[in-house]
């Protein structure tokens, strides 16, 4: 707290201090083989300052007084820099003094699972993918698991200290016939202990790559053009985080996103219901406070079609002279919080997969990603790693080597009918830093989608 | 525009230390040595940085970061365990080292190890330290990015700066091993970036510019000029055909599609695992005969440029690809010995920060050798095709068949030798062996962006799917 104090008697309307302490556990295999076992364990302290309407920010590892004290004058000099060239001072949202403590609930700490219990289950998925078939190249295994503690204090009197618990694990296996090359990946993540295993038992998660890999060794590749399609739970979560998400951070809304001048006003069809939610129970992408001391919360930002919210931090929310929803967030002490998504997923209907393919008399059903990117003029990409054609209504020959792409305004309109199914998939998300995110929905079909295919 | 924007700068130093990295690194060698260790590695680096930010037309905020820490590998039995920590004290350090001897244990033993890197001679490299970056006013490093920031605000009042930033910083690494390796370099760095766009009755796609040198050499006026020009122009998009096209490919996009198809083709660790078209391709011809291909780790003022690499092999030139014949795959130690050749120095730790991970293979100034004709000359030449800055969606490409499916933008129409109008909604895909083979021109305009040091390319026949 002396260090907060210091900063307002130098001066500055606003100061905050995270200091955190994080522990982790990396485990990579190749090929069946251990390739190396990590063990990190870090801490550091990021400082922000607001003066006159400019940040200054710091980030260092030395965590004694004399070195707080100094920091805090550092950052209120970089600020300081600044505040005599700034037009358009930054105002913060006000919010409630919050004094909590968070602490993990999980009954399964991972660092009560020994290193060879870990290791055991993550060779399980590598065996059953070559034991189930020869074709299979390689298979690349990262594990991580991540506790740490965070203590947060600001010149509101805020004092949180919060645990953080992350588990997560990637799969990422080759397969080979001849001269075609295919490649699947599988992601699992959770915030509630050492589970990943429940829901994806090593062997099933193994299973699933393999069948994945043999579907796209036998795949054509796609034509190129205008076509119907259903998109799968899984490529609906990275349209949505992808084309829409990222558009309604409201850094980006504020930087010229193309829904800028849309708020309030029908943009989907009526089918089309969108939240960001941060307290789903376990998801990879829940945390109870966010990195500004707000609680995290379940924001609705599409309600039937219509634009009814964005995603906030402090700044913004003060910018739109609105509540702060919860969504700043930092890697770690060494980046400043910005505005990122929690669980970001379309709400689902009532339409059976059966319903959704019927009326396609050519068309593609995509079903699992391969990545994604936004633009701020609303264009997206995303590529796919497993698809079908639909030929007269039934699920057809799988293709391969395709992205879908359009504007988002554009696409959303033409969202037919949204599917019953519902799921979460856990990911991670690049923005200058990474977050964890999980996104997700139940599977829809689009009247139209540019399809980057190459026949 | 939510991919990974090139920041250079990485760290820094404090004078009050006692010990030098490498006294610190020998220090702990020593240590790990007394447990029942067969080799150990340590990695120490040290740095700061400082970045003004530029957001929504203006500069907003300042921001900067003081790092250090280190990674120790502990190999047991031919087994590899690691373990980092950013808190240099005596009692960490030991802790340190214990979980790395721990990890060592629980691996299984790898047949292919043969031992870290032997001592040799450090080669000399030029340009890769500033004085006067590190010794840097603050008030410099903001006016700089008020420069940038006005230059680009007064090409047209269209133009709205989406964000940008100036970085300078410094940073020190060491590589200490029980082989006797005892290697520091020093570096500094400086790099702008500015995003746009323009607005009129549309918005256009962000437009982007920037520039990084290892020296105080940075044109932060032109940066903003050409990031607000390339935005005005990407005013009035129009559609294209579906067809096939001649394209022109800026480095940034170029950058973008290497990384995430040919240059994961090249790294030997993919090439033994069966994960690479190039796979037993030595010395055949693999691309285009315009193209040579050379990663240069001792390249004059390269980004990448260090005397050793991130497990203290030294740094090498290497020539890739000679008129497109393949002549080298990328190698660490590692992968070296089991072909039993000698690594080429491509042992980089590129997480941020850099000691928290172990060393993978990575390219380092990777330069295509520019030719004689200008950029102006590749459009000259141009009857119907496309200019590309950007790519979007680069990264899901198929890094094992090299498979592409991304979206241009921004993109611009060329016609009979001139840039007519941009494009919207241009899709392009094949496969990047396809693109390679079809270089029908390279321009002499060279320029750094991340790990590529390239001019603008010229390639025949690209598949274009428009709307």
């Amino acid at each position: 707290m002396k260090a907060v104090d210091f900063g307002l008697k130098l001066g500055a309307e606003h100061v905050e201090l995270k200091a955190e302490e994080t522990s982790k556990t990396l485990i990579t295999t190749k090929d069946g083989k251990v390739e190396v076992v990590r063990e990190g364990f870090e801490a550091g302290v990021n400082i922000r300052v607001l003066v006159k309407g400019a940040w200054g920010c710091v980030s260092t590892l030395k965590t004694n007084q004399q070195s707080l004290l100094k920091a805090v004058e550092d950052a209120y000099k970089l600020a300081q820099s600044s505040s005599k060239k700034i037009k358009e001072k930054v105002k913060l949202a006000e919010v409630k003094a919050c004094k909590d403590k968070s602490l993990i609930k999980s009954g399964k700490d991972p660092r009560n699972i020994l290193i060879n219990q870990k290791i055991e289950e993550i060779l399980t998925v590598d065996k059953t993918l070559f034991k189930l078939d020869s074709q299979v190249k390689s298979c690349t295994i990262d594990y991580l698991d991540l506790v740490g503690k965070d203590f947060f204090v600001n010149s509101e009197s805020s004092f949180i200290e919060k645990e953080k618990l992350y588990v997560w694990l990637r799969v990422y296996a080759t397969a080979r016939e001849a001269d075609v090359f295919a490649s699947a990946s599988e992601e699992l993540g959770s915030t509630a202990g050492y589970t990943i295993f429940n829901e994806n038992p090593p062997e099933k998660l193994g299973e699933k790559i393999v069948k994945r890999l043999k579907t796209q060794l036998k795949a054509k590749p796609a034509k190129g053009g205008i076509f119907p399609v259903v998109l799968g739970s899984n490529v609906v979560g990275v349209f949505i985080h992808e084309a829409f998400g990222h558009l309604a951070e409201a850094d980006l809304t504020l930087s010229g996103s193309v829904i800028l001048d849309k708020l309030g006003k029908k943009v989907a069809s009526e089918n089309v219901t969108v939240f960001d939610d941060g307290t789903v129970e376990g998801a990879f992408g829940s945390f109870k406070y966010d990195d500004e001391g707000v609680p995290s919360q379940k924001t609705i930002l599409v309600k039937d079609g219509v634009i009814v919210g964005l995603m906030h931090n402090r700044e913004t929310a003060g910018k739109f002279n609105v509540k702060p929803t919860g969504n700043a967030r930092a890697e770690n002490f060494r980046h400043v919080p910005i505005i990122r998504m929690r669980n970001t997923y379309l709400k689902p209907g009532n339409y059976s997969f059966e319903e959704l393919i019927e009326p396609i008399k050519f068309g593609y059903y995509l079903k699992n990603f391969r990545g994604g990117q936004a633009n701020l003029d609303g264009t997206f990409q995303v590529g796919v790693q497993e698809a079908y054609e639909i030929v007269n209504g039934k699920i057809g020959e799988p293709v391969r080597n395709l992205s879908i792409s359009g504007n988002t305004l554009e696409t959303l309109k033409k969202v037919e009918a949204v599917g019953k199914d519902f799921k979460l998939w856990p990911g991670r998300c690049g923005k200058g830093q990474i977050a964890f995110v999980c996104d997700g929905g139940p599977s829809i079909r689009v009247g139209e989608i540019q399809i980057g295919g190459r026949r | 525009m939510v991919d990974h924007l090139y920041v250079w700068v990485k760290y820094r130093l404090e004078e009050e230390d006692s010990l030098s990295l490498i006294e610190i690194g020998e220090k702990i060698v020593r240590s790990a040595l007394k447990l029942d260790a067969d080799e150990v590695e340590v990695y120490l680096v040290k740095g700061w940085s400082l970045h003004v930010e530029i957001e929504r037309n203006q500069l907003v905020r300042n921001v900067k970061s003081i790092d250090e820490g280190f990674g120790i590998r502990i190999v047991s039995n031919r087994s590899i365990g690691f373990a980092y920590t950013n808190l240099v004290s005596k009692e960490n350090i030991e802790k340190t080292v214990l979980k790395a001897y721990h990890a060592s244990k629980t691996g299984k033993p790898n047949e292919q190890w043969k031992g870290f890197p032997k001592p040799a001679k450090l080669p000399e490299t030029k340009n890769t330290y500033d004085k006067k970056i590190a010794e840097i006013l603050l008030e410099e490093v903001v006016d700089s990015a008020q420069i940038m920031l006005e230059s680009a605000q007064k090409v047209d009042e269209k133009v709205f700066v989406v964000d940008g930033s100036v970085s300078v910083g410094e940073i020190i690494k060491a590589v200490v091993n029980s082989q006797g390796v005892s290697f520091k370099d020093e570096g500094t760095g400086v790099g702008c970036f500015l995003s746009t766009v323009a607005k009129d009755v549309e918005t256009t796609p962000v437009c982007f510019e920037s520039e990084h040198e290892r020296v105080y050499k940075v044109d932060f006026e032109k940066v903003g000029v050409e990031a607000a020009k390339q935005a005005v122009s990407a005013l009035g998009s129009k559609t294209i055909r579906t067809g096939v096209y001649e394209v022109i490919f800026g480095q940034h996009a170029l950058a973008s599609l290497l990384y995430y198809t040919f240059i994961n083709a090249l790294k030997a660790d993919n090439v033994q695992r069966g994960k690479s078209k190039l796979k037993g391709k030595l010395n055949q011809q693999i691309i285009s005969e315009n193209l040579t291909l050379i990663d240069d780790g001792l390249m004059d003022g390269g980004l990448e440029t260090w005397k050793f690499d991130d497990e203290g092999t030294i740094s090498q030139k290497t020539v890739v690809v000679d008129k497109g014949i393949l002549k080298n795959f990328l190698y660490d130690k590692l992968t070296a010995d089991k072909d039993l050749t000698q690594s080429t120095g491509n042992a980089q730790r590129i997480s941020y920060p850099s000691y928290v991970s172990t060393p993978h293979i990575e390219p380092t100034n990777f330069v295509v050798l520019p030719g004689k004709p200008s950029p102006e000359n590749l459009l000259e030449n141009m009857k119907k095709g496309i200019y590309v800055t950007h790519l979007q969606g680069a990264h899901s490409s198929n890094p094992e068949s090299g498979e592409f499916s991304v979206v241009a933008t921004p993109a611009w129409f060329v016609e009979n030798g001139e840039i007519r109008y941009p494009l919207k909604w241009v899709m392009l895909t094949g496969t990047i062996y396809e693109v390679l083979n079809n270089v029908v021109d390279v321009a002499n305009n060279l320029k750094k962006v991340n790990f590529l040091v390239a001019p603008w390319v010229k390639v025949s026949n690209v598949k274009v799917v428009g709307k």
